[in-house]
């Protein structure tokens, strides 16, 4: 298990998706964690102070696995980030199914067939 | 291994989860780009959600989901707001930081 930072994670993160285009799945497991053991959280509890959670995010592509955590001061620039990485990389998912495809398309050709229509109208 | 048909349904009791057990819930998401799916699971080791499906718009609302998992977990499991809003919602701080959002 590797544990990075955040920029070389989502580098990291992105080399994965890009090996895995051709076979294999791309894991991300995301968890709430304040990284304290049960003694540490105990003693923190009892003399009053709030523990910091953090977001612990792991992924795998089945050969490695890396890691990294992210505060709430980090976590905004990081969801952006991954948005963007997750977006680029899932583009072998179906646009339609077939009906609405069907559908759209004759839903389209009704509403040119009306504008072309409506426009004289208002004219 | 549950499988829900509806996404509002998968989100709305994803959440309930994880506010109930905010120590023990986690989110997994696979993706095969050879098979072109994408499978989504909320569990706290008690209880296991999930949803699959292989349509791109599906991806888009995962997205979303994705933002308020991690609000909710860096956060803490009391922030409501968010989910509604997304990244307007925001506390005091990250308007000090100076993001540059027009007001």
């Amino acid at each position: 298990m590797v544990l990075l930072q955040l920029d070389p994670f989502l580098n990291e993160l992105t080399s994965m998706f890009e090996k895995s285009k051709e076979k294999g799945s791309v894991w991300v497991t995301l968890k709430r964690s304040s990284l304290k053991s049960k003694l540490q959280k105990r003693k923190l509890s009892a003399a009053g102070e709030s523990i910091e959670y953090r977001c612990l995010i792991r992924a795998t592509d089945a050969k490695k696995t890396i890691s990294t955590s992210v505060g709430a001061k980090d976590h905004q620039r990081f969801q952006a980030s991954y948005a963007t990485i997750l977006k680029a990389h899932m583009t072998a998912l179906k646009k339609r199914e077939r009906k609405d495809r069907k559908k759209s398309t004759e839903a389209d050709k009704k509403e040119s067939t009306s504008s072309t229509t409506t426009k004289p109208k208002k004219l | 291994m549950v499988y829900i048909v509806s996404w509002d349904e998968f989100v709305d009791r994803s959440v309930q989860l994880f506010k109930a057990d905010p120590e023990s819930t986690r989110y997994v998401f696979k993706y095969r780009h050879c098979d072109g799916k994408l499978v989504l699971k909320v569990t706290d080791n008690k209880e296991c959600l999930k949803f699959k499906t292989d349509q791109a718009q599906e991806a888009r609302k995962m997205e979303k989901l994705n933002n308020i998992f991690f609000t909710l977990m860096a956060r803490g499991p009391d922030v409501d707001l968010s989910e509604v809003n997304g990244k307007e919602q925001m506390e005091t701080q990250p308007v000090k930081k100076g993001r540059g959002r027009k007001q």
